[in-house]
């Protein structure tokens, strides 16, 4: 079975070697015929995510919305949106994804709530209810006064004033998006039985969205507080004692030396995003130069034991400018969104194939370096087909139209009227579902979705991707990034060695990577970041004698001499060698 | 036993005499001078087999240092392969005859360099030689330190040891570190240093932006030269990174060497301070970490300095000739990367290598002058250093 080859589900340091998968399940599949995704859809189509080869879905938000932020305005946590299903329906997808040895973990949202959350309503009500204190009351909106507005584009103040309760509430994200109060104990008890709700359903962990605001305090930023991950160690601790296994991943926007206070002292996050690393990969490429990325992997401290990074190419919001400076800010802006339309808050809201000029070159580069650099791949719903976006739509929702399944009616995700869809797919000449869709790519071996596939079975067999060192090699080429991934002696959860060469393999047919025997190799991994061949000499000195084994077509190289190895690199050609001692 | 002196010197000089670089100072040297070259200094350092000896030859003024290796004629090709260049000749070590040959060539003597270089402080598992140019010799150890190696010696202490040195004591860190100072008999033979892994040369990054902005115009064929900076490879954030890493460069020259007051040529006063001297954009190398300084334009017979065997003097001089030498290098490696284009797009692509480099000399000047206290060395606003700058570029360009 499939969960053999793949991640083990007793596995309780799982996710450092996993693969992610974030989608919207209202843009997934349609199975009723609604026009809108839903759970139902997502188990049928499991069947392809295991075919894929990635081992664990992060659902976006599915809970009751009024849908003004993307389902990020959650106004029930305790059930799901009755459009996508019951409760029941998302046991059953759990239970048939844990079959296939795919985990799946979910959005929840802590910092805040839609105004329609009967909390809020109960709250605004009167200033001595039951839940008066449940968000951030104030007379006046001075509180806080140095604290930055996050959407700058749409909101002029973090408070916003109520007619019925004749005061402030206070917001970091949009005004119908109320803050809750964590100083209350009560909110506390609330979203840890949210918590322990989800996990008793069988969800493997959450995606906690917007961490560092959690907990204000006048005179400070309101990001970072101590008792924000004095709250964070809580649900751990709780996480830990009755749910091993399941994991919180957190995402938090800032540098990665404040990023990493969020895994504490391996006591808080089991994962945090890597978000400066993303830009800085588009970023490189457009430079045809490899120190944004370099830079950035230097600044990058070290995590602790049982933490991991997740890295990603893009996801549902835009592409995030904040931990970029002004000036390379500027600068990609310049670059991926010459229309303005394009531009949003401090970001881009592209999805990959666009943002690279369709360059199937270069969507094979940017995942080969996602695969291969530290942390677990997040990969975003439909870029598995290089699929468009739709930049006329409003907010974030260019991004977030339907899954193209077949060139059918609807890219084959909905038999509804088309008028009745949550979003119409995309039917542009160049990015349409009649030219990219998950049908014609599975027949077509040689398509994006094949590759990627291939690739993410070598990246199973080889352990080094997922826990290994990274050392960046000198180069001579500033065009080109050559860097070693090397097996660190891990333990895995039940306190065995990991199997040193690579595991079976996910893939069948011809021409398949074959496992090679022996002691964990170091893998090479060659980047060239240019438009143009490049020729580059690498200083592989400490692997004198070894040779080079590509890992896609198990094709020696020459051999490892005390010279400086010579490689020559197609435009935005990517080798992936083990390092084999003969 | 090691071989006899005479012996030595009597292998030495011929081998001298074969090199490039030994050839390109003493074609001005007459022959009956050269016949007057003479041992100087010997040293052994490995007395056994392989044995190791340090030797300097003093002739017409200069003088050279040779490193001898030797070992048992049988052996020598296993360990000398393909680089025949390096032999010396056969001599008598006191227990049968040896091949001798330049040091460089042999793996394991060269790894063992760094431990005599810095008196056992620093070992390596692996060397590699980097370069072999006319002044000296470039090793590099386990990727982390580099020592080069004077052939061309000047008394101690040598320019660029002094200044790396004071640089570091008054917390200039844009630098690659000493690490080591090997010095015999009022010279210094070597230096060892910092490695970097990974960094790159200025001109290399500055070929790249280049690259890409000629091949994006090819492509495109309607480049204007305002979209310069709009290119993929634009190189102004990193130019102007440059010149601040220049200024504080320029400060903690000021700091280390004082200030003088020299006059211009139309007679006023002008500030001027000791200056790199030969900045260009293979002495500055952008690493993870950002730019710093890479080299000092060491050699005594090539550069502005002449030949000749006396010491070189410091030179003191206005900040703005560095940045001169800096933006002229700019202009030297955008016509570089016009060249390799087609003949017929040569036009166009010195219009925008034109853009390219006021560009990049824009964003190097306002980098500079962005630093704080950089106004006790300039004397000049923006638009004045702006013209004076142009004014010695020019300069340069004619000359």
């Amino acid at each position: 079975m499939a969960a053999s080859s793949r991640q083990r589900l007793d596995d309780p340091r799982w996710y450092e070697r996993a693969v992610f998968y974030e989608l919207l399940p209202r843009g997934f599949y349609d199975s009723n015929a609604d026009g809108i995704g839903d759970f139902e859809g997502l188990r049928e189509k499991l069947e392809y995510l295991e075919w894929l080869g990635v081992d664990c879905l992060w659902l976006l938000p599915f809970y009751p919305s009024p849908l003004r932020d993307g389902g990020y305005d959650i106004s029930d946590f305790l059930t799901v949106a009755p459009e996508l299903g019951s409760t029941d329906d998302l046991a059953a997808v759990i239970e048939d994804a844990h079959r296939r040895g795919i985990r799946i973990i979910s959005d929840l949202v802590m910092n805040h709530t839609s105004d329609q959350h009967p909390w809020f309503v109960e709250s605004r009500s009167s200033r001595d209810n039951p839940r008066a204190d449940w968000y951030m009351w104030a007379d006046d909106d001075h509180g806080f006064a140095d604290v930055r507005v996050i959407f700058l584009d749409v909101e002029p103040s973090n408070w916003t004033f109520d007619q019925r309760r004749q005061q402030f509430f206070w917001h970091r994200f949009f005004h119908h998006q109320p803050d809750l109060n964590y100083d209350n104990p009560d909110v506390v008890d609330a979203m840890l039985g949210v918590v322990r709700f989800w996990l008793d359903l069988g969800i493997d962990g959450f995606r906690l969205d917007a961490v560092p605001y959690l907990y204000k305090a006048e005179g400070t930023a309101c990001e970072n507080l101590p008792g924000t991950h004095q709250l964070l160690r809580r649900i751990r601790a709780e996480i830990d004692a009755s749910y091993p296994g399941r994991i919180m991943l957190a995402e938090v926007n800032q540098w990665p030396d404040a990023v990493v206070e969020y895994f504490g002292d391996g006591d808080e996050c089991h994962m945090c995003f890597n978000f400066p690393l993303m830009p800085r990969m588009f970023m490189a490429i457009r430079r045809e130069q490899r120190f944004p990325i370099t830079e950035i992997l230097a600044q990058t401290p070290a995590i602790p034991d049982g933490c991991q990074w997740g890295i990603f190419l893009r996801n549902h919001d835009e592409l995030t400018l904040e931990m970029v400076t002004d000036e390379e800010r500027d600068y990609m802006y310049g670059e991926y969104a010459r229309d303005p339309r394009m531009r949003k808050n401090l970001g881009i809201r592209r999805r990959l194939a666009p943002l690279v000029d369709n360059d199937r070159r270069v969507g094979e580069l940017l995942h080969g370096l996602l695969l291969s650099l530290p942390g677990s791949p997040v990969l975003y719903y439909r870029d598995e087909l290089l699929m468009g976006d739709n930049i006329y739509l409003g907010d974030r929702d260019g991004v977030r139209t339907p899954m193209q399944w077949t060139p059918d009616r609807n890219g084959g995700f909905s038999r509804a009227d088309f008028a009745q869809l949550y979003l119409p797919p995309l039917m542009d000449p160049v990015h349409g579902f009649q030219a990219v869709n998950v049908e014609a790519e599975r027949r077509d071996p040689s398509s994006f979705l094949h590759w990627l596939r291939r690739m993410l079975a070598v990246r199973h067999q080889y352990p080094q991707f997922a826990t290994g060192t990274l050392e960046v090699l000198p180069a001579d080429n500033p065009s080109v990034l050559a860097y070693v991934r090397r097996a660190r002696d891990v333990l895995d959860g039940a306190g065995e060695p990991l199997a040193s060469g690579p595991s079976a393999s996910g893939l069948d047919g011809a021409g398949e990577p074959v496992p090679s025997a022996g002691a964990p190799a170091a893998v090479l991994c060659v980047s060239n970041l240019s438009r143009f061949a490049q020729p580059a000499e690498l200083s592989l000195g400490r692997w004198e004698g070894c040779t080079p084994i590509e890992l896609l077509g198990r094709v020696p190289f020459p051999r490892v001499t005390s010279a400086p190895y010579s490689v020559t690199l197609a435009p935005y050609g990517i080798y992936w060698l083990e390092l084999v001692e003969r | 036993m090691p071989p006899d002196p005479a012996a030595l010197e009597g292998l030495v000089v011929p081998y001298l005499e074969r090199q490039p670089w030994f050839l390109a100072d003493m074609s001005r040297v007459d022959r009956s001078v050269r016949a007057n070259a003479r041992l100087a200094d010997l040293e052994v350092l490995l007395h056994e087999r392989p044995g190791l000896a340090s030797v300097v030859v003093t002739v017409g003024g200069h003088s050279f240092h040779v490193l001898v290796g030797w070992r048992e004629p049988a052996l020598a090709p296993a360990i000398l392969g393909s680089r025949q260049g390096a032999v010396l000749g056969i001599c008598d070590d006191g227990s049968g005859e040896v091949l001798c040959y330049d040091a460089f060539a042999d793996e394991e003597l060269s790894a063992g360099l760094l431990a005599i270089a810095s008196a056992g402080r620093e070992s390596a598992r692996r060397v590699r030689l980097v370069q072999s140019l006319v002044s000296h010799a470039s090793l590099v150890y386990d990727e982390r330190l580099f020592m080069k190696c004077y052939r061309v010696l000047e008394p101690a202490p040598r320019q660029e040891v002094e200044l790396l040195l004071r640089l570091d004591e008054v917390g200039f860190k844009h630098l690659l570190g000493a690490v080591a100072r090997w010095e015999r008999a009022g010279w210094d033979l070597a230096l060892v240093r910092e490695y970097v892994a990974g960094a790159v040369e200025g001109r290399a990054l500055a070929l790249t932006s280049l690259r890409d902005l000629l091949g994006r115009a090819a492509d495109e064929d309607r480049m204007q030269s305002e979209e310069v900076g709009a290119a993929g490879g634009d190189l102004g954030s990193e130019m102007r990174r440059l010149g601040e890493i220049t200024g504080s460069l320029h400060l903690a020259l000021a700091e280390a060497f004082g200030v003088r007051t020299l006059q211009a040529g139309d007679g006023s006063p002008r500030l001027a301070i000791r200056v790199h001297g030969d900045y260009h954009l293979r002495r500055v190398l952008r690493t993870d970490a950002g730019w710093i300084v890479a080299g000092f334009g060491d050699d005594p017979l090539i550069g502005r300095f002449g030949g000749g065997g006396e010491r070189r003097e410091p030179r003191f001089a206005s900040p703005l000739e560095d940045l001169a030498d800096l933006s002229y290098s700019l202009r030297q490696v955008a016509a570089e990367a016009v060249a390799v284009r087609p003949v017929a797009t040569w036009a166009q692509a010195r219009r925008l290598a034109e853009s390219w480099e006021r560009r990049n000399r824009d964003a190097l000047i306002s980098g500079y002058l962005g630093v704080e206290g950089i106004g006790t060395l300039m004397e000049l606003d923006r638009p004045a250093a702006v013209s004076s700058l142009e004014a010695l570029v020019a300069e340069r360009a004619a000359g």
